[in-house]
């Protein structure tokens, strides 16, 4: 209990002026401090209203933790950078060869067209999204850490989530913005200032949050059937993709030959995305209400010509092989009325807007990759008939034969391209695919007239240059 | 003690035992008295200088607490020594001493006290002053000003009365809110309601409307206080400036408004009855377009937008109702239909009063019934009852003072507001029933406006006050005392929504459209403020020492849900029966306050006077810390006509120079804002509902600011008969409450944050009273205020950035709009045009308004004359403002549209080369944009609505009566009767064309007593 003394402004204006009464005063005071001593600030301290919790109560009971791990996934899926909508997959598909844009945004023509200016409404709603999240982490790290109510298991599997989503939303920050600000703190006071780090710390601190995430996440029940949560299998699918971007490439090969094992490669390419599908290792469920399956289906199947946003670029379309069933599967055509143009569309996720059921989720890792990142990490390594059987795994299950190749050079090349035409319209993983192995400039230098180097990195927010001059100076080019 | 202080929550109740037992404690003092002298009865009679026995006289024995009043006919009796003095007083008289000298029959004539301003003690909260002594700025309204007037809401009552205050009626409907600003807006963010307290106990004044139930009818706003019945009260005192408000800290920024009930007065008990009926009638109709002045714009709005051709084609008739399909001659006047009714106010009000020089009492119950201008029967009803409870033990050592106050409304008013309507049917609109007397929907080609009288709007109000005032006085000179309050206010609201109101063209079913909406809130708040006041005069000095400590606590909870889908209309009240029932808010909200209070006020030789306030605030809607808050006043006053060289001067009666500055504090933001909270947003992910984070925590978070400085001089002349009162005033509020932009790595848009912008209030305030003319028959004074204010942003350091910077530029009021600047119409184009600020040949939101309006007044005031001659008595207030206001062109601005527009519009365009006010007119049909958007965003939408008013007048005869006992008075009373203004639109008070203008009321009552 504190007291507080009647200090101001008695004293300071009586003090000196009036002496003859001060010992007058002094009784006052007295007086004053008598009815002081109920006065105290437990007295102005209250609870938390009910319709919100108070952060540090949120992390006392498991279900409410739950609640706040349920808006991480919910707001991977609905907004920012993984987003179905306007995500990496729509958005760095116009940006990379995969997909042409029909529409009108000015925001995605700036992608479309290479030619990105600092005020774009994408660059910086996947920049705020992503730290929204970022916060939301290190709130649940450090309440769950605190907590004294949770049990060691509860901490262990909540922790272990959100350090994965943590890490997961900082890899595709490096490879969006280059350096970006490191945020490990819920202070805003240090947060509303903080300089950006460069991308080797903060791949440490990546592969530190993945190491740490698995330890904790390690052999534990999987929380739902469905392979809506991230477990310890996801956070390895990360860290095999995030050794091959870092040039380790032994442990690429031992994580994902662990998970190739564990998730086979589903036969049917018809199954491949359907929610029960045995490859998937990571998903995010749709909405029970609307729309039941993704948004990708939603935002890339084309419902009539001309009203089209997206379509498959003739480029891509040209790069299948003859025979090619993913063609057949995973793409379909649509012509206007006269049967005088017709598109292409992604039809990997085939439940639209109409369907009755959920029959699709939104799947951020499956094991194909996992066999493709083997594949290219022996090539790495040398071991090009390791590569090559990998790869032409991956190629069979499409109807194509066998690959034959003798330089690396060779191998890499076929692995990139069947990484195209296997991995399209998935979470930008083409962007991704051509910066790794700086083919970029290559490819798009030709279809992308406004092509410039810089272009492979996107500008930081303009608003939060400003916001934040600490963030300065602007990535080159922009 | 030790136990005492480790209590911690229970030391508010130990100290509510403690007060409670002091009777107790008083009584054991009495006991031990010593035995009197033996005592003389002396009795006499008390007149006024005419002759005229004069009731309720208080007369003391002076050398004892002992005292009588006098009787109705001016007679009293009392025990005294034979050598004992007599003091007769009351209020509006001089004080006479008396010498008794044996002798057993004393009776005198009081002299009524001309200058009267000695005796005009104020009330400044938590201690009162004479009006003379005062340094600080304390306005009054007395009782008087209240009766003579016929309205619902204090704050009505008090419009064009007191300077420095602006109190604009949001809706004329019964019921409804009110704005209320003293000396202007200080804060960017957040209300500038002042803090209002009635009867010692803080009175939230905010709204707990919802405005999914009531924002169609009452804009949301339900004014807590329409609980008071404006005849209650016995004063209203104002607070402006630092001195008067810094005892009130944290609360006192936006300055304090105290309400007093009135109380018993002793003597014979007295019954009064009271009753009155008012009629209201909206005073002003817009000009409208008749029937073939609107078909004419119609037909050629059509024609401009190139359907000319198909206005002839019967297939798309439907397209255009108004012109093909209703009748062409059919002319309603649909202001006279749905807001041309006459209300009907009655008021009935029963009093009971008496007591005697120890215990005095007040028992008053009243009903009010009122109807509105719209068809229906919708009304208002006001159900209240008071008490009053006053008792002093014989040795006037201890007090205690009951106030009780109950007050029931219930509201049924139709779910919108017809004035929309009223000023936008078509002229040539179909009947509002066919010949079956049904709803007539002319074929769903209309939306009947009074259908919605199917649908329900309810709101029940309960308001509940309780005080309690003891005092005990410890020795002669110190003297505790302690109120102890208690405050529960609930509202229940609802509105229904049958389908049965909609057009049966909607097809709408009560399975898939019924819907019921519900609000139930409830405030409860408790108070306790003990208090320690000590005061001592010398030969020069007098000292008044004041402490005390204040302990408070709010609890506010709200729930609003709506039932969606019933299996018919008749159940839609009933919620179970509802298909899906939605929770729109379930809140709740606890606010917990703390205090330290305290004064001193040093008076030297009756001339030099300081008045010390200081207060310490804690807050629990501040972070841990920032929970606490320091506020203090210095006021000083030189009465310099007390000055000897002063004293030959026969013309100047009084003057006193007055000066104070000090500093308040705004904790009205809202509880909770420093919290880190995660929210529920009522998504999920796999069935598990989402908990956002939405607060971040913020333990810098503090009071907002605010420093007042006042300059004051008050001057009388010829005994006080002409009195002035010039204040000049500073106030300037920093560390404002508003949203910062966060940088997005904080993981947040932006924070409520404590913010380095300034806004400061200067203004000159005038106060002017004569009497002209004093007399035995006839009595006229006037009172006359002026206010000067002008309000200014100072600094606001990243206003471009933040999101401000569309409605704030530095160095200009806040009240400003940023407007488009129209240019006319082209005589080409016949379109409107705009000055394009930034040159890029396009108008566009935000580079192109940048021409400044200032909305706020220039100056306002009021004029008012109380006459009285005999029995007669008659009272007038006007009421003027100096303001630009918002016009008809901002509602719309484009003739030919669907619906009916004012017939200055039909002032437009039609060909090349015609210089018309007005653009060419458009049916509302051509694509492309409408630049009577942008002309009703403009400079052109804004004209003067400066007005005079003749807020109220009053009549009053008191009819003569052979029975002293007997008094019986009749009076007419008018508001809003008469009103001057160029302004073009509904109502100069209230420029809006979607709320009821304030009505013109005139009121028929009498009042009777024995």
């Amino acid at each position: 209990m504190k007291y507080f003394l009647l200090k101001y402004p008695l004293e300071k204006l009586f003090h000196g002026s009036l002496p003859k009464y001060y010992h007058q005063l002094r009784k006052v005071h007295l007086i004053g401090m008598i009815c002081t001593l109920c006065c105290c600030t437990d007295f102005v301290e209250i609870d938390a209203p009910k319709n919100t919790l108070v952060s540090e109560t949120v992390f006392q009971d498991a279900a409410t933790v739950e609640s706040a791990l349920a808006n991480l996934y919910y707001n991977l899926r609905e907004g920012g950078m993984t987003s179905g909508t306007y995500g990496m997959t729509t958005v760095m598909g116009i940006y990379t060869d995969e997909l042409d844009y029909y529409g009108f945004g000015a925001d995605y023509l700036q992608f479309y067209q290479h030619n990105v200016l600092p005020i774009n409404g994408i660059v910086s709603d996947w920049w705020s999204q992503a730290f929204q999240l970022i916060y939301a982490t290190n709130d649940i790290v450090q309440g769950v850490r605190a907590s004294t109510e949770l049990s060691s298991m509860e901490k262990n599997r909540f922790e272990g989530e959100a350090l994965f989503v943590r890490a997961y939303l900082y890899t595709l920050l490096v490879n969006l913005y280059g350096d970006v600000p490191l945020v490990q703190t819920t202070n805003y006071l240090d947060n509303n200032n903080v300089a950006r780090s460069n991308q080797d710390s903060i791949n440490n601190q990546i592969m530190e949050d993945l190491e740490r995430s698995i330890l904790l996440l390690n052999s534990m029940e999987p929380v739902s059937t469905e392979k809506i949560y991230p477990d310890e299998y996801t956070v390895k699918a990360l860290l095999a993709r995030h050794y091959l971007r870092s040039g380790n490439w032994e442990r690429a090969v031992t994580i994902s030959s662990e998970l190739i094992n564990l998730f086979p490669m589903e036969s049917d390419l018809n199954k491949v995305f359907l929610k029960d599908s045995k490859e998937t290792i990571w998903q995010l469920k749709a909405d029970n209400d609307f729309p039941k399956n993704t948004r990708e289906a939603q935002q890339l199947i084309i419902q009539a010509v001309p009203s089209q946003t997206y379509a498959l670029s003739n480029d891509f379309m040209n790069a299948f092989e003859p025979g090619d069933q993913r063609l057949m599967n995973w793409t379909r055509s649509i012509s206007d009325q006269d049967s005088t143009v017709t598109l292409y569309y992604p039809y990997k996720y085939k439940a639209g807007i109409n369907a009755l059921e959920s029959f699709e989720y939104s799947v951020l890792f499956r094991s194909t990759e996992q066999v493709l990142i083997r594949s290219e990490a022996k090539a790495r390594l040398g071991e090009l008939e390791g590569a090559l059987a990998d790869v032409n795994l991956v190629r069979s299950r499409a109807g194509l034969s066998n690959l034959i190749a003798h330089s690396q050079e060779d191998v890499l090349e076929a692995i990139l391209h069947e990484r195209r035409m296997e991995l399209f319209t998935e979470q930008g993983h083409r962007w991704l695919d051509l910066k790794r192995m700086e083919k970029a400039e290559e490819v798009l230098g030709d279809i992308k007239a406004n092509w410039k180097n810089t272009d492979l990195l996107l500008p930081i927010p303009e608003n939060e240059l400003e916001l934040n001059p600490n963030l300065l100076p602007q990535n080159p080019g922009y | 003690m030790t136990k005492f202080l480790n209590s911690k929550g229970k030391t508010p109740l130990l100290l509510i035992l403690y007060i409670l037992s002091m009777p107790f404690l008083s009584f054991l003092l009495r006991a031990g008295k010593i035995l009197d002298p033996p005592q003389a009865t002396i009795t006499g009679t008390v007149t006024q200088y005419t002759g005229v026995p004069l009731a309720g006289v208080n007369i003391v024995v002076e050398s004892k607490y002992k005292g009588a009043i006098s009787d109705l006919d001016g007679t009293y009796q009392i025990e005294a020594n034979a050598d004992d003095v007599l003091i007769f007083s009351m209020v509006g008289y001089k004080t006479q001493i008396i010498q008794i000298n044996g002798r057993d029959e004393i009776s005198i004539q009081m002299e009524e006290d001309v200058t009267a301003l000695e005796e005009v003690v104020l009330n400044a909260g938590y201690y009162t002053i004479s009006d003379k002594k005062s340094t600080g700025s304390i306005a009054k309204v007395k009782a008087n000003i209240f009766d003579k007037q016929p309205v619902n809401n204090p704050l009505a009552a008090m419009q064009g009365h007191v300077a420095g205050v602006n109190i604009v009626q949001t809706t004329g409907l019964p019921g409804g809110g009110f704005n209320i600003e003293i000396r202007g807006r200080n804060f960017l963010n957040g209300v500038s309601d002042p803090l209002f307290i009635v009867d010692g106990v803080p009175f939230n004044s905010q709204s707990l409307g919802a405005s999914r139930v009531s924002g169609q009818i009452m804009g949301g706003s339900i004014s807590p206080l329409n609980a008071i019945d404006p005849n209650d009260i016995e004063s209203i005192e104002v607070l402006k400036d630092g001195d008067a408000t810094a005892i009130y800290g944290s609360r006192g920024a936006n300055g304090v408004v105290l309400i007093t009930t009135k109380k018993g007065q002793s003597g014979k008990t007295r019954v009064e009855a009271h009753v009155s009926t008012t009629m209201g009638q909206v005073s002003h109709f817009l000009d409208l377009m008749n029937t073939n002045q609107y078909l004419e714009v119609r037909r050629e709005g059509i024609a401009n937008d190139g359907y000319g051709d198909l206005l002839n084609d019967p297939n798309y008739d439907f397209f255009w109702p108004d012109v093909k399909l209703w009748e062409n001659e059919r002319y309603t006047n649909w202001q006279e239909e749905l807001i041309g009714g006459t209300a009907f106010r009655n008021n009935y009000k029963l009093s009971l009063s008496g007591g005697n020089d120890l215990t005095q009492f007040l028992i008053s119950s009243s009903f009010q019934n009122e109807t509105t201008v719209f068809p229906g029967d919708s009304k208002y009803q006001k159900a209240n009852i008071r008490s009053n409870v006053n008792h002093q033990s014989e040795n006037r050592r201890f007090s205690i003072n009951l106030s009780l106050g109950y007050t029931n409304e219930n509201n049924t008013m139709p779910t919108v507001d017809f004035s929309t309507k009223a000023y936008t049917l078509e002229p040539n609109a179909p009947k509002i029933y066919d010949e079956e007397g049904n709803i007539n929907w002319e074929n769903n080609t209309w939306d009947n406006p009074l259908a919605s009288l199917d649908e329900t709007y309810n709101a029940e109000i309960n308001t509940l006050f309780a005080n309690t005032l003891v005092s005990y006085k410890l020795t002669t000179n110190l003297k505790f005392q302690s109120n102890i309050g208690f405050s529960d206010y609930r509202l229940d609201s609802y509105r229904s929504m049958p389908s049965s109101a909609r057009n049966p063209g909607l097809g709408v079913t009560p399975q898939n459209y019924s819907n019921h909406t519900i609000n139930n809130a409830r405030r409860t708040s408790w108070i306790v403020e003990p208090q320690l006041n000590y005061k001592k005069g010398w030969d020069l000095w007098e000292l008044d020492v004041l402490v005390g400590t204040t302990f408070q606590e709010e609890v506010s909870n709200q729930l609003v849900q709506r039932g969606l889908g019933y299996p018919n209309d008749g159940l839609i009240n009933n919620l179970t029966a509802a298909e899906t029932i939605e929770i729109f808010s379930d809140t709740d909200g606890e606010y917990k306050y703390n205090a330290l209070f305290g004064r001193v006020h040093l008076e030297f030789m009756d001339k030099y006077i300081i008045n010390l306030t200081g207060r310490r605030d804690g807050s629990s809607r501040f972070g841990p810390g920032r929970q606490f808050g320091n506020f203090g006043a210095l006021g000083a006053a030189w009465i310099f006509s007390n000055e000897g060289f002063f004293k030959e001067n026969a013309a100047l009666s009084f003057g006193k120079i007055r000066a104070s500055y000090g500093t308040t504090g705004s904790d009205n933001i809202g509880d909770y804002r420093f919290l880190d909270t995660y929210s529920v947003t009522g998504n999920n992910y796999n069935n598990i509902s989402l908990l956002e984070p939405t607060g971040v925590f913020n333990p810098l978070f503090g009071w907002e600011a605010n420093r007042k400085m006042e300059v004051a001089l008050e001057l009388g002349w010829l005994k006080d008969r002409i009195f002035i009162n010039t204040s000049y005033y500073k106030n300037k509020s920093s560390n404002q409450l508003i949203g910062i932009p966060l940088a997005a790595t904080t993981g947040f848009s932006e924070l409520t944050g404590n913010f380095d912008a300034e806004v400061e209030n200067t203004g000159w305030e005038f106060d002017l009273r004569t009497i002209n003319i004093q007399s035995n028959k006839l009595n006229w004074k006037t009172t006359f205020n002026l206010t000067v204010p002008r309000n200014k942003l100072v600094s606001f350091e990243g206003l471009e950035t933040s999101t401000f910077s569309n409605r704030y530029v530095v160095g200009e009021p806040l009240t400003i709009a940023k407007l488009y600047h129209s240019l006319g119409v082209d005589p080409q184009t016949g379109e409107y045009t705009f000055e394009d600020y930034n040159g890029d040949t396009d108008i566009t939101s935000t580079e192109d308004r940048q021409w400044i309006e200032d909305l706020a007044p220039t100056y306002y005031g009021g004029l008012g004359n109380s006459i009285s001659f005999g029995s007669w008595s008659m009272d007038m207030l006007f009421q003027f403002k100096k303001q630009m206001a918002y016009n008809t062109l901002r509602f719309v601005a484009t003739p030919g549209f669907k619906g009916n527009t004012p017939e200055s519009l039909y002032d437009r365009w039609t060909q090349t080369g015609d210089n018309a006010p007005i653009q060419k007119s458009a049916g509302g049909l051509a694509g492309g944009q409408d630049l009577g958007a942008l002309q009703r965003d403009s400079d052109a939408a804004i004209s003067d609505a400066s007005y005079v008013r003749l807020r109220n007048i009053s009549l009053n005869y008191r009819v003569p009566s052979s029975h002293s006992d007997l008094d019986f008075q009749v009076y007419l009373q008018g508001q809003n009767l008469w009103t001057w203004t160029n302004y073009d639109g509904p109502d100069p008070e209230q420029p809006a064309s979607t709320r009821l203008p304030p009505l013109r009321q005139m009121t028929l009552g009498f009042k009777i007593s024995f």
